[in-house]
């Protein structure tokens, strides 16, 4: 099946009859997944700074709302259906790290769970990989995202369109008249060489995880920390960091309960009642990150937290760079 | 600049040989040619890892914050920002001038936006200069885009505002990149205060803008680097600006960093003052 190009805003208005369309498009002068105002041209190339995360999760949230005098009680998540297009591979892959984290382990958190059935991804595959790009060395294909509900890749005048779920196949059926037949291109855009390589690349040991837990107390932590400025960049533009906090803001009696976005890179992410900090300096905050995404998330999902879009990599204020990391402290000894 | 880059290598070294420091600060490579990352270089024979190029453009002040009671001095290198960083620094009582050896390094300007306003090329205080001096360029339009925030009615300016504060992501890359910027807990971070609320909105993210512009705005050497690292390329040394622009004209010309005795301009008391607003 194949979308032409020219009815890709038909095609986006369809999307947009019932549901609120997220694309990339430039929005105050910036790429960014943004609300669809139905004219914008989406951006077709590269992948905007931020991630499309706070879709599932947002940075701020509010999560019910209470009034002290009377009692009351009232939800105040709102299930809307939404569609996301134009997500790259390494970020349909982040949604399912997310999914892991916020779904198993005998615990599905309700505000992401509703939002996650609420959602359509259609992911369009890379046609040109960005110089901090290395998806391909954390496992993935710059042109494949099984985990999307469709995966469109760019052929010439046409998207190939591929549906991977019933999500998907319901957006075909919608489309409709709209796709073509094409049999001489498979899904994967055959017919134009959208062959695509990271040159940024890592090695990544199969035990890897191990040898970063071994080296907890490796010195390598305190110099690989000290150019860090302890700032929150690389977490806040992270597709897979999911921290929060969860707050209280009120006003006489009426009161909401919210949740935002939390940095383990701050200071007071781990300080405790009383005000001890098992994590007081750098080194012990960026091991944290590092270990989270490289070893304990192995540990418990079987999987990296980390899907390679190289955003920390361009936007660190210090110039770190997490595959010198892995081959700082992870590298065979 | 390779010759400057291997004095500066031999100058290091030598330090190192001679245990006048503990470690020096400078800049290093990274996977990226037009990239540099600050180094800690502990040992003579690392001293061939600093490298000088174009791409050099982190400010090396605000690690000294890292390490205020070091057992030997730490050497670092210092350009005009540097410096007027560190003369910030040395008034506000941050560091101590006997714990720190300065490698003076005058420069031609980076690939920084903010080189191109830079007044001060070369380094104001050291304990050695690499090479001679370079000659300083009149930086034309210092206020120019403050100016042209002014110029806006204030409808359009809280547009304006609000909008760069709807993109911030709250970070705090600029608090933390700023060699000003020194306050042992910011207020930010005593979240049971319920100064700053933690949850992302326009509000609350533009009290963060304005909070951190009052609190470093009369000490603001313009270094640039709350932009540079900035990854929504917010346009926020346009705050700092204005409180300088301000006090230019209220009291005359007023220029931060250019000496470590002068009082910044809000921070100033005198015992005399006849408080009479009060």
């Amino acid at each position: 099946m194949e979308l032409k190009k020219e009815k890709l805003p038909e095609a986006l208005a369809l999307l947009q009859s019932d549901a609120r369309l997220f694309l990339p498009a430039e929005a105050d002068g910036l790429p960014q997944f943004t609300v669809w105002d139905g004219k914008q041209a989406p951006c077709l190339s590269g992948n905007p700074p931020l991630p499309p995360k706070d879709v599932l999760f947002p940075r701020s949230e509010k999560m019910y709302g209470y009034n002290l005098s009377t009692g009351d009680v009232a939800d105040l998540a709102s299930p809307e259906k939404q569609v996301i297009f134009g997500i790259r591979p390494c970020d349909v892959k982040s949604i399912e790290k997310l999914d892991r984290a916020f779904l198993e382990k005998g615990y599905a958190d309700s505000y992401y769970r509703t939002r996650r059935e609420q959602l359509t991804t259609l992911s369009l595959g890379c046609t040109e990989a960005a110089r901090t790009c290395f998806c391909e060395s954390m496992g993935l294909d710059p042109a494949d995202a099984p985990g999307a509900d469709l995966m469109l890749n760019d052929a010439g005048d046409a998207f190939s369109v591929k549906s991977n779920s019933e999500k998907g196949e319901a957006v075909l059926a919608r489309w409709g008249k709209l796709l073509t037949e094409d049999a001489d291109k498979d899904a994967k855009g055959a017919g134009k060489d959208v062959s695509v390589h990271c040159a940024f690349k890592v090695d990544l040991p199969a035990d890897l995880p191990e040898r970063l837990t071994a080296r907890f107390e490796d010195p390598a932590w305190a110099a690989l920390s000290r150019a860090c400025l302890g700032c929150g960049c690389c977490s806040y533009i992270c597709p897979t960091c999911y921290c929060f906090d969860i707050g209280q803001e009120n006003r006489g009696a009426e009161g909401t309960a919210f949740r935002c976005w939390d940095s383990c890179m701050f200071s007071d992410y781990s300080r405790m009642a009383g005000g001890h900090n098992p994590r007081p300096s750098k080194r012990e905050r960026l091991r944290n990150r590092y270990l989270h995404k490289l070893a304990y998330f192995n540990e418990r999902y079987g999987t990296t937290l980390c899907v390679g879009c190289g955003r920390c990599v361009d936007k660190c204020p210090a110039h770190l760079d997490i595959t010198k990391v892995i081959e700082t402290v992870g590298g065979e000894r | 600049m390779s010759d400057q880059q291997e004095k500066m290598r031999q100058g290091a070294e030598k330090l190192l040989q001679n245990e006048e420091v503990g470690y020096v600060i400078g800049w290093g490579t990274t996977r990226f040619a037009d990239r540099t990352t600050p180094i800690f270089i502990d040992t003579p024979a690392a001293a061939s890892d600093f490298v000088w190029n174009e791409y050099a453009v982190n400010s090396l002040a605000k690690y000294l914050l890292d390490d205020k009671y070091p057992d030997k001095k730490i050497g670092v290198f210092v350009r005009g920002c540097e410096s007027r960083a560190l003369n910030r620094m040395l008034k506000d009582k941050q560091v101590k001038r006997e714990n720190l050896y300065l490698i003076g390094t005058p420069c031609d300007g980076k690939k920084a936006g903010r080189c191109s306003l830079c007044r001060e090329r070369n380094p104001l205080l050291y304990d050695v200069l690499l090479w001679e001096p370079v000659p300083n360029v009149p930086a034309e339009g210092r206020f120019d885009r403050v100016r042209a925030i002014e110029a806006m009615t204030p409808d359009e300016r809280y547009g304006y505002w609000g909008a760069v504060y709807d993109k911030c992501i709250r970070c705090y890359a600029c608090r933390n990149a700023c060699p000003v910027c020194s306050c042992r807990e910011c207020y930010v971070d005593m979240s049971r205060t319920g100064f700053q609320g933690k949850q992302h909105s326009r509000s609350d993210n533009q009290i963060f803008g304005v909070t951190r512009a009052f609190h470093v705005g009369d000490r603001c050497i313009e270094c640039g680097e709350c932009e540079r690292v900035c990854p929504m390329d917010l346009p926020i040394m346009g705050q700092t600006q204005k409180i300088l622009k301000d006090i230019n004209e209220l009291a005359g010309e007023y220029e931060c960093g250019l000496d470590a005795e002068s009082e910044n301009f809000l921070g100033a008391f005198d015992l005399d003052d006849k408080d009479e607003f009060m």
